[in-house]
C-alpha cells in the first residue's frame, strides 16, 4: 500500500488520530519582538533624554525614534511604534489625557516620514523630505489639539517648541537611521 | 528625573480592586463629561470629586504632585495666555492697542485649566490604580489581538530595562569625554546620537533574542489560546459602570436636549 506522506504541519490529525489544533493567525515573533522593542525604545527615550535650553524650556528627543523606526524599519513600524511609544510616554509621565492626542500626532508623523522617506530607493533627501512632511503632520496635529483643549494662546506658545522639537528629533533619526544601517549592513556606504 | 516609570502603586482600594476593563470605560465617559461642561463652577465640583477618588485611593501626595506637574505648569500657561486671545463680552478690564483682556475672558482662561486638571486626574487615577499588567489583560479581554497585547506588554515588561541602558551608556559616554550640557544646541543634539546607536543595537540585539524565545514557547501554535489570570466581571463591577455611564449621560441629556446651562 502506498503511503503518501505530506509535510507534518499540513496534516489536520496527528499520528494518533487526534485532531490537531489549529494555529493562530498572528504576525510573526520577530515582529511582535521587533515592534515591541522599537515601540520600548520610543518610549524610553522620550521619558529620559531631553535637551535642556539655556532658557527654561526644554526639547525631548523621542521625536528621533519616531524617524529612525520609519525609516529603518518601514512605515508600519514608525507609525506604530512611534505612536504608541510616545503615547506610552505621555501616559507615564502624567498628562494621560493627551495620550490619543500624541498617538495621532506621532503616528501620522511615522507614517508619511516612512512613506516618504522609503520612496526613491532611499536616498538622503527623500527621508529629508519625509521628516519635513511628518514634522509638518505632527507640528499641525499638536497645535489643532492644542488650540481645542488649551486656547490658542497657548497653542500659539507651544508652536515653536514643537517645530524645535522635530528638526532636532528629524536630524538626530537621520543619522541613527545611517549608522545603523551600516551596522546593519544594509547601507551603501563602505564601513 | 524621579526614578520610576511606573505611577501604579498596589494597594486593596476599592478602584484597585475594580475590574480594568470598566476602568477604561470610566475614565473615557468622564474624559468626555469634563469635555461637555463648560460652567466653572460645575468644573470645579467634577475637579473636587475627581481629588476625593484620589483619596478613596490612597494615593500618597507627594507621588501625585510628582506626576501632576506637567499639568500644574500647563495650567498655569493657560491661565496667563488665553485672556490675550479671547476679548469676549464686558467687563473690560483693561486695554491697550490690540490686547483687550475682559473678565468673561480670564474666566474662559480658569475654566479652561480646571478642565485640563480634571481631565489629567481622571487619567492619573486610571494609571495609579491599575497595574500595567492588567491594562493590558482588559485591552485583550475588549478585542485587542493577541499578539498586538503581547507586543504592548513586552513593552512595558522592558521599560525599566531600557531606561537603566540609556543611563549607563549616557555615563560611560561621559567617561569617555562627551560634554552633554555644553556646547551649541547642534552639538548637543549630535551628542545624543552617541549614545542612542549603541542603545538601538542592544535593542536590536534584544529583539533577537526575544524572537527566539517566543518561538520556543510555541508563540501562535494555537488559535483558542487560555490565560493564566482571567478577568471576571463581579456585580460592583457591574454597578459601577452603571454608574459611570450615568454620570456622563444625565449631564449630557440635560445639557444637550433639555438646554440646562451647564
Amino acid at each position: 500500500m502506498l503511503v503518501v506522506m505530506s509535510s507534518a504541519s499540513m496534516e489536520s490529525r496527528t499520528a494518533d488520530g487526534e485532531a490537531r489544533p489549529r494555529p493562530a493567525k498572528f504576525v510573526s515573533p520577530k515582529t511582535v519582538a521587533l515592534y515591541a522593542v522599537l515601540t520600548v525604545l520610543a518610549t524610553a527615550i522620550t521619558m529620559t533624554l531631553v535637551i535642556p535650553l539655556p532658557n527654561r524650556g526644554y526639547f525631548n528627543v523621542g521625536d528621533s525614534m519616531v524617524f529612525f523606526a520609519a525609516f529603518a524599519f518601514g512605515w508600519r513600524a514608525g507609525m506604530i511604534c512611534g505612536g504608541i511609544g510616545s503615547a506610552a510616554a505621555d501616559l507615564l509621565l502624567g498628562y494621560g489625557f493627551f495620550a490619543p492626542i500624541t498617538l495621532v500626532a506621532k503616528g501620522t508623523e511615522g507614517f508619511v516620514s516612512g512613506v516618504l522617506g522609503g520612496a526613491w530607493k532611499n536616498a538622503t533627501w527623500a527621508k529629508v523630505l519625509g521628516i519635513w512632511a511628518g514634522g509638518i503632520c505632527m507640528v499641525t496635529t499638536y497645535f489643532v489639539a492644542e488650540w481645542i483643549f488649551f486656547g490658542l494662546g497657548y497653542a500659539l506658545f507651544e508652536l515653536p517648541w514643537n517645530a524645535g522639537q522635530v528638526l532636532i528629533g528629524g536630524l538626530i533619526g537621520l543619522s541613527l537611521a545611517q549608522a545603523v544601517a551600516v551596522y546593519r549592513g544594509t547601507s551603501s556606504r563602505a564601513v | 528625573m524621579s526614578g520610576f516609570v511606573d505611577l501604579y502603586t498596589a494597594s486593596g482600594t476599592i478602584l484597585h480592586r475594580m475590574d480594568p476593563r470598566v476602568k477604561i470605560v470610566s475614565v473615557v465617559f468622564l474624559s468626555l463629561l469634563a469635555i461637555i461642561i463648560t460652567e466653572l463652577v460645575y468644573l470645579l465640583i467634577l475637579a473636587a470629586a475627581l481629588a476625593g477618588l484620589i483619596f478613596i485611593g490612597r494615593a500618597s501626595l507627594s507621588k501625585t504632585l510628582i506626576a501632576l506637574r506637567y499639568v500644574l505648569r500647563v495650567m498655569v500657561l493657560i491661565i496667563i495666555l488665553w485672556p490675550f486671545f479671547d476679548p469676549h463680552g464686558t467687563p473690560v478690564l483693561f486695554e491697550f492697542g490690540l490686547i483687550k483682556i475682559t473678565l468673561p475672558g480670564i474666566l474662559g482662561g480658569l475654566e479652561t485649566a480646571v478642565r485640563v486638571f480634571c481631565l489629567a486626574v481622571v487619567w492619573y487615577i486610571l494609571m495609579f490604580t491599575t497595574s500595567q499588567g492588567d491594562l493590558v489583560r482588559a485591552l485583550v479581554k475588549m478585542g485587542l489581538r493577541f499578539d498586538f497585547g503581547l507586543s504592548l506588554s513586552i513593552s512595558l515588561r522592558f521599560l525599566p530595562t531600557f531606561t537603566a541602558t540609556v543611563e549607563s551608556i549616557k555615563d560611560a559616554q561621559r567617561a569617555r569625554g562627551m560634554e552633554l550640557d555644553k556646547g551649541s544646541l547642534k552639538k548637543r543634539a549630535m551628542n545624543y546620537v552617541s549614545v542612542l546607536v549603541p542603545t538601538i543595537i542592544m535593542a536590536l540585539k534584544t529583539a533577537d533574542t526575544l524572537s527566539l524565545a517566543l518561538q520556543s514557547r510555541a508563540y501562535g501554535a494555537r488559535a483558542d489560546r487560555t490565560y493564566l489570570r482571567e478577568l471576571w466581571m463581579r456585580p460592583v463591577d457591574y454597578l459601577a459602570l452603571c454608574i459611570s455611564i450615568a454620570i456622563f449621560a444625565i449631564p449630557a441629556t440635560a445639557k444637550y436636549i433639555f438646554s440646562v446651562p451647564l
